[in-house]
C-alpha cells in the first residue's frame, strides 16, 4: 500500500485526485444539508413523519377551510394496529379540513404516550377510557356504566389540562383468549375458571403485569395468582398461543385475528377489563387554540367507529396487510368524511 | 439530568431484579458466543493455515456487519417463534463473522519466515499450526472473541423484543419501569459491555507473548489490515 | 364543552370493501412479492429514503468530527489516548441503551438517533484517519519538506492523499455499521427501515421483515461497493502500483 513515491509528478497527481475527492465530499455534504433542511421543513409544514403515510400536504388544501392558518398539531398513536388506524383516521379527516397535522406513529404504550402528552411532544392521542382511568389517573374503582367511567376520567383530565373528547361507539376491551382445545380440556368459559390452573402461562404486553386491567386486577378480583408471565410485543400473542409457548394470551376484542373461531375468548363476568371505548385525549390549550371546528371534525370520525367497523379495519390491516393509511382513507371516503 | 439521578436510584432500589436479569443476559451471551466459537474458530484457523479462502473469510465480516440485528431477531420470531432459542440463533449468526475473520487474518498473517523455519526443522503441518502459528496468532484471535462478546452483549438487549432474555427486558418495557427504569437498565448494560471489553483486553494482554507486546499487532498484508480495522479496536 | 358522553350515532356507518390480501399474504407465507409491489411506494421506499438520510447525516458529521480530532492527535500525539478511550467507550455502549440514554437530553427525536449513530462512527474513523497518516513513510514526508512545502501543504498534498486508502477503508466500515444500527433507532423515532421491520415484528409478518431486512443489507452492501469505487477513482496510483 505504501510505496515509496516521492517524485514530484506523483504528488501532483495525488493532489489533483484529492481535489476531486474533496469536491465530491463537499457535494455530498451539501446534498445531506439540503435533505436535512428539507425534512425539517416537512415537519414544520405539518406532513407526517410516518413511513406508512401517503401524505396530503397541508399547503395543498384550498384556502377557506376551517383549519387553514391554525397552528400545526402533533397527533400521536400507540403501539398496535388499531392505534395506527385511529391515528390515520383522525389525521386524514383533520387534514381534509385544512388542519396541519404531524403524526407520530407507534410511540409506545399508554404510559409513554401520556408522558409525551404532558411534556408537549404530542398534542393529542386516542386512548381507551378504562386504561385512561387506571393507568393515567390511577383510579382503580370499578364503574357500573361507561358514562360513569367517562365522567370520572373527564374530571381528572380537566384538573390536569387535558380534555377527553366524546367516546367512540366501539369498545375494545382486553380479554384472555385460549386455544379452543385448551378451553375444552380444562373446561374454561370464563376468566374465573383460570384460577384453578396451576402455573398458568400467560402472555401479554409488558405493561399488563402492573395494570389494574391486567395481572393486578386478575389477582384481586378472580384470585388468579399462580401465573408465569411472558412479556410479549403486542401482536405476538397469537403466535405464542399457536406455538404452545403460553396457555392464554391477553388480546383485544376488536383484533382481526379473533374472527374465524381459531381462538376462544373467555368471558369477564366481574368486568376487570372495564369499559374501553376510545376517547381522543387532547391538550386543553391546543383544543382552544384550534377552535370548535377542530373538535367537530374529530367527533364526526369518532361517532362513525362502531365495533364491527373497527374489527373489519383491524382485520384489513392485520390479516390482509393493507396499510393503515389506505384503510383509513377508504373508510373516511365511504362515510363522507374526506 | 433528574432522569439520570432517578435511573441511578432505580439501580439501587432494584438490585435484585437487575442482578437476575444480568445473569440471564450473560447466560444468553455465553451460549451464543460459545456456539459461535465452536463454528468459527476451526474454520477460520484452518483457512488461515491453508492461506485459502481469503475472500470469503474477509467478506463474511463485512456482510456480518451489514446484517441488521433487529431484522435478524424479528425474522427469527416469524420462523422460530419467541424465546431463548430464536434469540440465541440470531446472536450466533452475528458472533461468527468477527471470530472467523480474525482467526483467519491472525493465522494467515503469521510471519512466513517463522513458518518456513519451523518446516525446515522438520515439523509436520499440524505441528507448525499448533506450535508456531497458533501461539503467534493468539492475540489477534482473542481480539476477535472480545469483539464478538461485546457485540453479543449489546445485541442481546435487542433480543428482548422477542421474549424475556435479559437487561433489555426493562429497556423495552418503559410502561412498567418508567423512564428511570429504562435509564437505569441502560446504564447497567453499558457498564456490562465496558467491563467485558476491559476484562477481555486484560486477558488478551496476558496471553500476548512478551516479544509481541510492544509493537501494535498488525496482520501481514496492509490491505487486509485496512479492510478489517475492527480487529484492533 | 359538549354535554354528550357517547358520540351519538346518527346512522350506521358504511363499511367499504378494504380489499382482501392474496392467499400468500393471508397465510403469512415466507415471501409475497405482491405485498412488496403494493407497499413499495407507501412504506418501503419512504423508509429507505429516511434510512439513507439518517446514515448520510451520521457519517458526514462523524467524519467531520473524527477528521478534526485525528489531525489534532496527529499533530499532538498526547491527544490520542484520551480521544481513543472516549471514542472506545461510546463505541462499546449498546445501541439500544445509548438511544435511551439520550432521550432525557434530546427527547424522542431524530437528533437523539443521530447523536448515537455519530458516536459509533468516531472510533472507526478517528483510528483509521490517524493510522493512515502515521503510515506515511518518513522519507516521503522529508522529501516533501525538502521540496519546500510547508507543514500544511505537506498534509494536504502528500500525507492525506497517501492516507486515503486507509481512510476510505474506515469510511466503509462506518457506513455499513451505521446502516445496520440505524434500524435500532426505531425504538425512539419511527423512521428508517427499522419502522417496517418493527411493524413486521408486531404482526410476525414475514414478507415485511424479509423485505425491509433485505433492503437494509442491500443498502449497506451498495454503500460499501460505492466507496470501493470511490477509492479506485481517488487513488489511481494504488492500482498502477499493484499491477
Amino acid at each position: 500500500m505504501l510505496r515509496r513515491q516521492s517524485r514530484k509528478r506523483d504528488i501532483n497527481v495525488k493532489q489533483g485526485t484529492l481535489r476531486i475527492g474533496l469536491a465530491i465530499l463537499a457535494a455530498l455534504a451539501l446534498a445531506v444539508g439540503l435533505a436535512a433542511c428539507g425534512s425539517s421543513n416537512n415537519k414544520n409544514s405539518g406532513t407526517s413523519s410516518s413511513a406508512a403515510g401517503a401524505s396530503t400536504s397541508a399547503s395543498s388544501t384550498p384556502a377557506g377551510q376551517p383549519g387553514t392558518g391554525k397552528p400545526a398539531v402533533t397527533l400521536g398513536d400507540k403501539n398496535f394496529t388499531e392505534q395506527f388506524i385511529l391515528g390515520q383516521l383522525y389525521r386524514q379527516a383533520l387534514e381534509a379540513k385544512g388542519y396541519a397535522v404531524r403524526l407520530k406513529d407507534n410511540i409506545g404504550s399508554t404510559e409513554i404516550a401520556d408522558k409525551a402528552l404532558r411534556s408537549g411532544q404530542i398534542d393529542l392521542y386516542p386512548e381507551y377510557i378504562g386504561i385512561f382511568n387506571t393507568a393515567v389517573a390511577g383510579d382503580t374503582k370499578a364503574y357500573g356504566t361507561v358514562q360513569q367511567a367517562y365522567a370520572a376520567g373527564r374530571a381528572y383530565a380537566e384538573r390536569h389540562g387535558f380534555t377527553l373528547l366524546p367516546l367512540t361507539p366501539f369498545t375494545d376491551v382486553d380479554a384472555l383468549a385460549v386455544k379452543p382445545a385448551y378451553a375444552q380440556k380444562n373446561n374454561l368459559t370464563s376468566v374465573a375458571d383460570l384460577a384453578k390452573i396451576r402455573g398458568l402461562r400467560l402472555g401479554a404486553p409488558p405493561e399488563f403485569r402492573k395494570r389494574e386491567t391486567g395481572l393486578v386486577g386478575l389477582a384481586r378480583v378472580y384470585g388468579i395468582r399462580d401465573v408465569s408471565f411472558s412479556p410479549l410485543t403486542i401482536g405476538l400473542q397469537y403466535q405464542a398461543l399457536d406455538s404452545g409457548k403460553i396457555d392464554t394470551a391477553d388480546v383485544f376484542t376488536t383484533d382481526g385475528q379473533l374472527q374465524g373461531g381459531r381462538y376462544t375468548v373467555l368471558r369477564d363476568p366481574k368486568n376487570v377489563f372495564g369499559f374501553q371505548n376510545v376517547t381522543p385525549v387532547v391538550s386543553s390549550r391546543v383544543l382552544t387554540a384550534e377552535g370548535p371546528e377542530f373538535q367537530a371534525t374529530i367527533d364526526a370520525v369518532s361517532q362513525k367507529l362502531t365495533t364491527e367497523a373497527m374489527q373489519r379495519m383491524n382485520a384489513a390491516v392485520a390479516i390482509d396487510k393493507q396499510s393503515p393509511a389506505a384503510v383509513a382513507r377508504s373508510y373516511l371516503q365511504a362515510n363522507g368524511l374526506l | 439530568m433528574n432522569d439520570f439521578v432517578d435511573g441511578i436510584k432505580f439501580i439501587g432500589d432494584n438490585s435484585g431484579l437487575l442482578w437476575h436479569l444480568t445473569i440471564k443476559h450473560l447466560e444468553l451471551t455465553g451460549a451464543a458466543v460459545g456456539i459461535a466459537l465452536l463454528i468459527a474458530l476451526p474454520i477460520g484457523i484452518w483457512l488461515g493455515h491453508l492461506h485459502r479462502g481469503s475472500f470469503v473469510a474477509i467478506s463474511i465480516s463485512n456482510v456480518g456487519r451489514a446484517l441488521p440485528t433487529l431484522a435478524l431477531i424479528s425474522f427469527g420470531v416469524a420462523i422460530l417463534g419467541i424465546g431463548f432459542l430464536n434469540s440465541m440463533i440470531a446472536l450466533v449468526i452475528l458472533a461468527v463473522p468477527p471470530v472467523l475473520t480474525n482467526a483467519y487474518v491472525a493465522v494467515e498473517g503469521v510471519d512466513r519466515d517463522a513458518v518456513e523455519a519451523a518446516e525446515g526443522m522438520g515439523m509436520t503441518p499440524l505441528e507448525v499450526l499448533l506450535r508456531v502459528e497458533l501461539p503467534l496468532a493468539l492475540p489477534l484471535i482473542f481480539a476477535g472473541i472480545r469483539i464478538a462478546v461485546v457485540f453479543v452483549i449489546a445485541t442481546a438487549t435487542i433480543a428482548s423484543v422477542a421474549g424475556g432474555t435479559g437487561l433489555g427486558d426493562i429497556i423495552v418495557d418503559q410502561a412498567t419501569y418508567r423512564l428511570p427504569g429504562v435509564i437505569g437498565a441502560s446504564i447497567c448494560v453499558a457498564v456490562l459491555a465496558l467491563l467485558a471489553q476491559l476484562l477481555f483486553a486484560l486477558l488478551q494482554r496476558a496471553i500476548t507473548p512478551r516479544g509481541l507486546r510492544v509493537q501494535k499487532v498488525r496482520p501481514g498484508r496492509p490491505e487486509s489490515a485496512a479492510a478489517v480495522p475492527v480487529i484492533t479496536n | 364543552m359538549s354535554g354528550v358522553l357517547l358520540a351519538p350515532l346518527a346512522a350506521a356507518p358504511v363499511i367499504p370493501d378494504f380489499g382482501r390480501g392474496s392467499t400468500c399474504i393471508r397465510d403469512n407465507k415466507l415471501f409475497c412479492w405482491d405485498w412488496v409491489q403494493s407497499n413499495w411506494g407507501g412504506t418501503l421506499r419512504p423508509a429507505l429514503i429516511q434510512h439513507i438520510e439518517l446514515t448520510l447525516i451520521a457519517v458526514v458529521v462523524g467524519f467531520a468530527i473524527s477528521f478534526v480530532l485525528a489531525l489534532a492527535a496527529y499533530r499532538w500525539s498526547r491527544l490520542e489516548p484520551p480521544v481513543g478511550i472516549v471514542a472506545g467507550i461510546l463505541y462499546t455502549i449498546p445501541s439500544l441503551a445509548l438511544f435511551q440514554l439520550l432521550v432525557p437530553v434530546t427527547g424522542l427525536s431524530r437528533t437523539s438517533a443521530e447523536i448515537a449513530l455519530v458516536s459509533y462512527t468516531i472510533l472507526i474513523l478517528f483510528s483509521n484517519i490517524l493510522e493512515g497518516l502515521r503510515n506515511v513513510p518518513a522519507d516521503v514526508r522529508d522529501a516533501a519538506e525538502g521540496m519546500g512545502l510547508t507543514r500544511w501543504q505537506t498534509l494536504w498534498r502528500v500525507e492525506l492523499p497517501m492516507a486515503l486508502p486507509t481512510i476510505v477503508a474506515g469510511l466503509r466500515i462506518a457506513v455499513v455499521t451505521v446502516v445496520s444500527l440505524a434500524t435500532v433507532a426505531v425504538f425512539i423515532v419511527n423512521e428508517g427501515l427499522g419502522a417496517p421491520i418493527y411493524a413486521g415484528l408486531q404482526n410476525a409478518f414475514k414478507t415485511e421483515l424479509i423485505a425491509a431486512g433485505a433492503l437494509t443489507v442491500a443498502l449497506a452492501l451498495f454503500a460499501d461497493g460505492a466507496l470501493v469505487l470511490l477509492q479506485r477513482v481517488l487513488t489511481p496510483w494504488a492500482r498502477t502500483a499493484r499491477s
